[in-house]
C-alpha cells in the first residue's frame, strides 16, 4: 500500500505512568454530583451538625459569657473524645452520609453498565484498580466532608479556642482516631454504595437499595432483639456495628455488650464480599447468553 | 510490510458459548475490513485485538508485544464500540476531553486534541450540547471523534455505520477513507457487504468465530456472483417472462411465487440476467414493476460457503 502521507508522528518514548491516572474519573464524578438539583440543597444543610458541634466548642470555651443558656447542662460540653464520637458517631450523621452517598455513589459503577461505557475505560490505558480508586475518590472525597475534616476541624479550633495544646496533650491520640473512624466508615460506604451500584443498571433502583438495606439492617435488628433479647443481633445493623467500632475507636464505652471486634469482622466480611462482586460485575465485556 | 497485529490461535468462550476459535493471522497497516453475520464474533475479536479482554488460548501481538495487560500499547489504540457508550448528561466536549485525560494528557492538551477531533467529525459546532439532545449519526460521530483523538497509530471501529441514514454512512465513510493513506492500521467491522466494499478491499470473514477467509474481497465478490442467486421480479405478465427465462442456460429454476405477479428466479450468472431482463422487457412488451434478491446478503453467502 502507498503510504501518501504520513499523518501521524510515532512515539517511541518511555511510555511514564501517570501519578493519579484515575483522577478524571474522581473529577467527572465530583462535577456530575454538585450538578444534581437536590444535591445543592443537600449539601449545605450536611454541613450544619458540623457547625452546631463547632458552635458547642467554641461555647465550651466562653461557659462563662453563655452560663445563662446551660445552667445544668454544662457538662454536656465537655470537649472530649465522648464529644467526638458523639459526632463522628451518632445515627443522624450516618444517616447524612447515607444519603450523601446515595446522591454521590448510586450511579458510579449503574450508569457506566448503563451506557456501555466500560469499553471506554478500559480500552484506554487504565486499570481496573484505577477505575475503581477513581470511583471511590468520589465518595471518598463527600464522605471525608463530613468525618475527617470536621474532626480535624473540631480539634484545631478546641485548641484555637482555648489558645493552648493542653487538649492536644491530653489526647494526643485522638487527631488519629478521628482519621481511623474517618477511614474505616468511609471505606465501608464506598464498598458498600460501589458493590450495590454494579448490581443494577437503573440509579433509582440503587439508590433505593442503599437506603433500603440500611434502614432494613437496623429494623431487622430492633425486630430480632425484641423477640430474642439478644444483643448479638445488634451484628446484623450496618449502624450498629459501625457505631460499635466507632466507640472503641474513641475509647468509649461501645453502645452493645458485645465485642466490637465482631462489629469490625462484619463490616469487613461485607466489604470483602462486596469487592468479589464489584470485581465480577465490571470487566470490558458483554456477556453473551 | 511488517504486520502491525498479529494472532496466534486466539479463542474465546464465555461460559459454554464459543466467541472466538483458533483465529491466527496478521494485519498490516491499511483498511482491513471484519465482515461477518451478527453474532460471528466480530466484536470479541476486536476487544480481544484492544486488550480489553482475556482470551482463553492463544495470543494476540501489537506491533510484536502482547497486549494483554500491556497498558502502554493502548495508547497507540483508538477505539469505537458498536453500542452507543457515552455518558448523556456530559456535553461532546466534555465526553471527549474528559476520555482524552484517561489517555494521561494535560488539560490545555487534552482541550487541543479534542477541538481537532471534533473538528475532523464536524461536530464543533454542537460540542457544548449535552449528548442526550445528539441524533443517531452525531453520536456515531461523536464516538468516532472519541476514537482518533489521541491520534491513535490503530483505529478499531467496530460496526460504525449502524443505524446510520445514508447521508451519515456517506460522511463516516469519507472520513474511515481519509485516514488510508495516512500508514494507520485501521480495523472496521461489519455485517454488510456494501459498506465494507465502500471503505476497503482486504477483508477479514468471520463466521460462527472462525476466520472463514482472508483477502481481497472480490474473492467474496466472486463467490457471490458463482453461486446460485434467487432474483425476485414482479411484473405484468410473470408467466410469459417464465417461458422465455427457461430458454436461457444460466437460469437454473423458475418458480412462482405465492405473491400476485411474481415470478422466483435462480441463476448463476446474474450479470447476464440483468442484461436480458430490460430487452426481454422491451420485446415481450412486459411491465416489470419490481426486482430484489431476497438472498443477497453476506448471510447467503456464508450459508453457501459452509454448505447449508
Amino acid at each position: 500500500m502507498t503510504i501518501k502521507e504520513k499523518g501521524y508522528a510515532h512515539w517511541d518514548g518511555e511510555f511514564l505512568d501517570k501519578k493519579l491516572p484515575w483522577w478524571p474519573i474522581t473529577r467527572y464524578g465530583i462535577k456530575l454530583t454538585f450538578r444534581k438539583k437536590f444535591f445543592k440543597l443537600f449539601f449545605p444543610m450536611s454541613l450544619l451538625p458540623a457547625v452546631v458541634f463547632l458552635a458547642g466548642i467554641y461555647v465550651s470555651e466562653r461557659l462563662e459569657d453563655f452560663k445563662f443558656l446551660f445552667r445544668d447542662s454544662v457538662p454536656i460540653l465537655q470537649i472530649d473524645p465522648a464529644y467526638f464520637k458523639t459526632y463522628l458517631t451518632e445515627g443522624f450523621l450516618l444517616f447524612i452520609m447515607v444519603i450523601a452517598v446515595i446522591f454521590c455513589g448510586s450511579g458510579l459503577i449503574s450508569d457506566d453498565l448503563k451506557h456501555n461505557s466500560l469499553q471506554l475505560y478500559f480500552s484506554r490505558p487504565l486499570k481496573k484498580r484505577d477505575y475503581f480508586l477513581g470511583k471511590t475518590a468520589v465518595i471518598v472525597f463527600f464522605l471525608f466532608l463530613l468525618t475527617l475534616v470536621p474532626g480535624l476541624v473540631f480539634f484545631i479550633m478546641k485548641m484555637i479556642f482555648a489558645g493552648s495544646f493542653k487538649f492536644f496533650l491530653s489526647y494526643p491520640w485522638l487527631p488519629l482516631s478521628v482519621i481511623a473512624y474517618s477511614v474505616l466508615v468511609t471505606a465501608f460506604f464506598s464498598f458498600y454504595a460501589l458493590f450495590i451500584s454494579s448490581l443494577n443498571k437503573n440509579r433509582r433502583y440503587v439508590a433505593i437499595l442503599i437506603f433500603g438495606i440500611y434502614v432494613g439492617s437496623d429494623i431487622l435488628r430492633e425486630i430480632f432483639y425484641d423477640i430474642f433479647h439478644n444483643h448479638y443481633f445488634s451484628l446484623l445493623s450496618i449502624r450498629g456495628n459501625i457505631q460499635q467500632v466507632g466507640a472503641a475507636i474513641f475509647d468509649q464505652k461501645t453502645p452493645y455488650p458485645i465485642h466490637w471486634i465482631l462489629s469490625l469482622l462484619v463490616l469487613t466480611a461485607i466489604c470483602v464480599l462486596a469487592w468479589f462482586v464489584l470485581k465480577k460485575k465490571v470487566r470490558g465485556v458483554e456477556i453473551v447468553k | 510490510m511488517n504486520p502491525v497485529i498479529e494472532t496466534q490461535h486466539l479463542s474465546k468462550w464465555y461460559g459454554n458459548v464459543l466467541g472466538l476459535s483458533d483465529v491466527t493471522l496478521e494485519i498490516e497497516p491499511g483498511i482491513t475490513g471484519i465482515l461477518g453475520p451478527n453474532g460471528a464474533g466480530k466484536s470479541t475479536f476486536l476487544k480481544l485485538i484492544t486488550g480489553q479482554i482475556k482470551p482463553n488460548i492463544g495470543t494476540c501481538s501489537i506491533k510484536g508485544k502482547k497486549i494483554w495487560n500491556n497498558f502502554s500499547l493502548f495508547s497507540l489504540i483508538g477505539f469505537c464500540p458498536e453500542q452507543d457508550a457515552f455518558f448523556d448528561e456530559l456535553t461532546g466536549w466534555q465526553f471527549v476531553t474528559g476520555l482524552l485525560r484517561l489517555h494521561h494528557y494535560s488539560p490545555s492538551e487534552a482541550e487541543t486534541k479534542a477541538r481537532k477531533a471534533l473538528e475532523i467529525v464536524e461536530l464543533v459546532e454542537d460540542k457544548d450540547r449535552v449528548i442526550k439532545s445528539y441524533s443517531r449519526g452525531m453520536r456515531q460521530r461523536l464516538k468516532f471523534a472519541q476514537a482518533i483523538a489521541h491520534d491513535p497509530e490503530i483505529i478499531v471501529l467496530d460496526e460504525p455505520l449502524n443505524g446510520l441514514d445514508p447521508l451519515g454512512r456517506r460522511k463516516i465513510i469519507r472520513l474511515i477513507k481519509s485516514y488510508k493513506g495516512e500508514g494507520r492500521t485501521i480495523m472496521v467491522s461489519s455485517h454488510v457487504l456494501p459498506e465494507i466494499e465502500a471503505m476497503t478491499k482486504r477483508i477479514i470473514l468471520i463466521h460462527q468465530g472462525k476466520i472463514f477467509a482472508q483477502g481481497d474481497i472480490h474473492y467474496i465478490r466472486d463467490l457471490i456472483e458463482t453461486h446460485p442467486h434467487i432474483i425476485s421480479i414482479k411484473c405484468s405478465d410473470p408467466r410469459l417472462l417464465a417461458s422465455n427465462f427457461i430458454q436461457e442456460d444460466f437460469i437454473l429454476n423458475v418458480k412462482f411465487s405465492s405473491a400476485e405477479n411474481t415470478l422466483l428466479v435462480e441463476t448463476n450468472n446474474r450479470d447476464k440476467f440483468f442484461s436480458l431482463i430490460p430487452a426481454l422487457s422491451v420485446k415481450k412488451n412486459i411491465e416489470v414493476e419490481e426486482i430484489t434478491s431476497p438472498d443477497d446478503n453476506l448471510q447467503a453467502v456464508f450459508d453457501y460457503l459452509v454448505g447449508k
